[in-house]
C-alpha cells in the first residue's frame, strides 16, 4: 500500500473549497455534503496508487465525491426529502434577498441524479464537456443530453417559480 | 441556418470550435429570437452558478482538514483515525424517523411554529433568532431559568473563532432545539433539528438533552470546555462579545 504523499495531502487541501461546492450541487443539506467530503477524501487518500501521474487531480477528486455520493445515497434511502416541494415553494416568496439562490439549489436538488451531476460539473464548476464525461464514465453525447435535459428542467421550475413573484 | 438547442448550449458552455462559435454568433446578430434563447441559456447558467458561489467562499470545516491531513507524521493512511463525533455520521440520525435537521433551508421550519413565527428570521443565507428566542440567548442562564420557560438554554461555549454560542430547546409543540452562535448583535441559528434527544456524557448540565444533529454541530464548533454558571453569567455581563 501507498501512503499518500503530502502532495497530494495539500492539492486536496486546495481544493476543499471546489469539492464541497461540487458536494452541495449534490446533497442539499451543508452537512450531508460535508460528510460527502470526508468519506472522499479517505477514499482519495487510501486509493491514492490509482491516481495516474498525468491525471488531473481536480477530476480524480470530483469523480470520488460523485461516487462517494451515488454509495451514500442508495445507503440510506430516499429519506432526505423531508419538505415536500409545495411546502418549501410557498414559502420561497416570504424569504425575500436570496429568494433566487434557494429556489435554484432547491430546483437543483429535485433534478435526477445524473442530470444533477453534469449541471453540477459543468454549469457551477465550469468543467469541459471531455473532463465531466470522464468524471461521470460516459461518452460525451451521453453527458450532452443529460445536461440538456437539465437545464430544461431547470428552466420549466425555475420559470414557475418566478412567475409566481410580481 | 438553423441551430440545435444542443449547439446553443455548447456555445453557452464554450465548447465550439471557433468556426462554429463565428457562424452563432452571426446568426444572433440576424436573428433576435435565437440572440434571446442564447441569452437565457447564459442567464441560468449564471444564476446555478452563482445559487452555489458562497460556498467557496466558506470556511472549510476543520475535520475535511483534518481528515485531509490525517496521519500524517506516521505516514499511515490507511485506517484513518476517527474523531468519535463520525460516530454521529447522518447516516444514524437521518435514520430516525423524527429527525430533522436544517441548515441553510433553516427559516423554512418557521411554518411548524405554531404563534411564534417570529422567533426566526432568515437573511443573507443565514438564520437568526427573533422575539422570545433571541431575549432568551441573551438573557437568560442555563443555571437559574424556571423550567417553564418557553425557551430553554443548555450548554454555552466558546467557538473555535472565538464567538459565543449556546444551544437551546422549545418547550413548545415544535419540539425543536438547535445552536446558535453570536455575531455582532445576532444570535446566528447554526443548526436546528428535532428528534429523539440525547444527553453527551461531555456535558452533564441542565437541558443537555438534545438531538444528536445539535450536538455534532457542538462537537464541530466547540473550542476547550462549556462555560460553567460563573464563566456563563461574565459572558452574559459582557452582552456575549468575544
Amino acid at each position: 500500500m501507498s501512503a499518500a504523499s503530502l502532495e497530494l495531502r495539500e492539492q486536496i487541501v486546495g481544493l476543499l473549497p471546489r469539492l464541497r461546492r461540487f458536494a452541495r450541487t449534490l446533497a442539499r443539506n451543508p452537512h450531508d455534503a460535508d460528510d460527502i467530503v470526508q468519506i472522499a477524501i479517505e477514499r482519495a487518500l487510501a486509493r491514492s496508487d490509482q491516481l495516474r501521474p498525468d491525471a488531473p487531480v481536480a477530476s480524480w477528486l470530483f469523480g470520488i465525491v460523485r461516487n462517494a455520493w451515488i454509495d451514500e445515497s442508495r445507503a440510506r434511502g430516499r429519506q432526505s426529502k423531508i419538505f415536500a416541494p409545495e411546502e418549501f415553494g410557498a414559502n420561497v416568496a416570504a424569504w425575500g434577498a436570496d429568494e433566487d439562490m434557494l429556489a435554484v439549489q432547491d430546483a437543483v436538488s429535485r433534478l435526477p441524479d445524473e442530470q444533477r451531476v453534469a449541471v453540477g460539473l459543468v454549469l457551477v464548476e465550469g468543467l469541459s464537456y471531455k473532463e465531466a464525461a470522464e468524471i461521470m464514465d460516459v461518452p460525451i453525447g451521453t453527458l450532452t443530453s443529460r445536461l440538456a435535459r437539465g437545464r430544461e428542467a431547470l428552466q420549466a421550475m425555475l420559470t414557475d417559480t418566478s412567475g409566481a413573484v410580481p | 441556418m438553423t441551430l440545435s438547442d444542443e449547439t446553443l448550449m455548447a456555445y453557452v458552455d464554450g465548447e465550439l470550435d471557433a468556426t462554429t462559435r463565428a457562424e452563432v454568433e452571426a446568426a444572433m446578430l440576424r436573428n433576435p429570437e435565437l440572440a434571446q434563447r442564447v441569452a437565457r441559456q447564459k442567464a441560468l447558467r449564471g444564476r446555478v452558478r452563482l445559487a452555489f458561489q458562497r460556498v467557496v467562499d466558506e470556511p472549510v470545516p476543520e475535520r475535511l482538514l483534518a481528515a485531509a491531513r490525517a496521519d500524517r507524521r506516521d505516514n499511515n493512511v490507511v485506517p484513518l483515525r476517527r474523531k468519535p463525533q463520525r460516530s454521529w455520521s447522518w447516516r444514524e440520525w437521518s435514520a430516525m424517523a423524527a429527525s430533522l435537521v436544517l441548515g441553510i433551508i433553516g427559516s423554512q421550519i418557521a411554518m411548524h411554529f405554531s404563534d411564534s413565527t417570529t422567533m426566526l428570521a432568515s437573511r443573507g443565507g443565514t438564520v437568526t433568532a427573533q422575539g422570545v428566542l433571541s431575549r432568551a440567548l441573551s438573557g437568560q442562564l442555563a443555571a437559574d431559568q424556571t423550567a417553564k420557560a418557553p425557551v430553554q438554554i443548555g450548554v454555552s461555549f466558546r467557538s473555535r473563532a472565538g464567538d459565543y454560542c449556546r444551544t437551546f430547546s422549545l418547550r413548545d409543540s415544535s419540539e425543536l432545539a438547535g445552536m446558535a452562535c453570536r455575531q455582532g448583535e445576532d444570535w446566528r441559528v447554526q443548526v436546528l433539528a428535532r428528534g429523539e434527544t440525547v444527553t453527551n456524557g461531555a456535558y452533564r448540565q441542565a437541558g443537555s438533552a438534545l438531538p444528536k444533529a445539535v450536538w455534532q454541530a457542538v462537537e464541530e464548533t466547540i473550542s476547550g470546555d462549556p462555560l460553567d454558571a460563573q464563566g456563563e453569567a461574565e459572558a452574559k455581563g459582557k452582552g456575549w462579545r468575544r
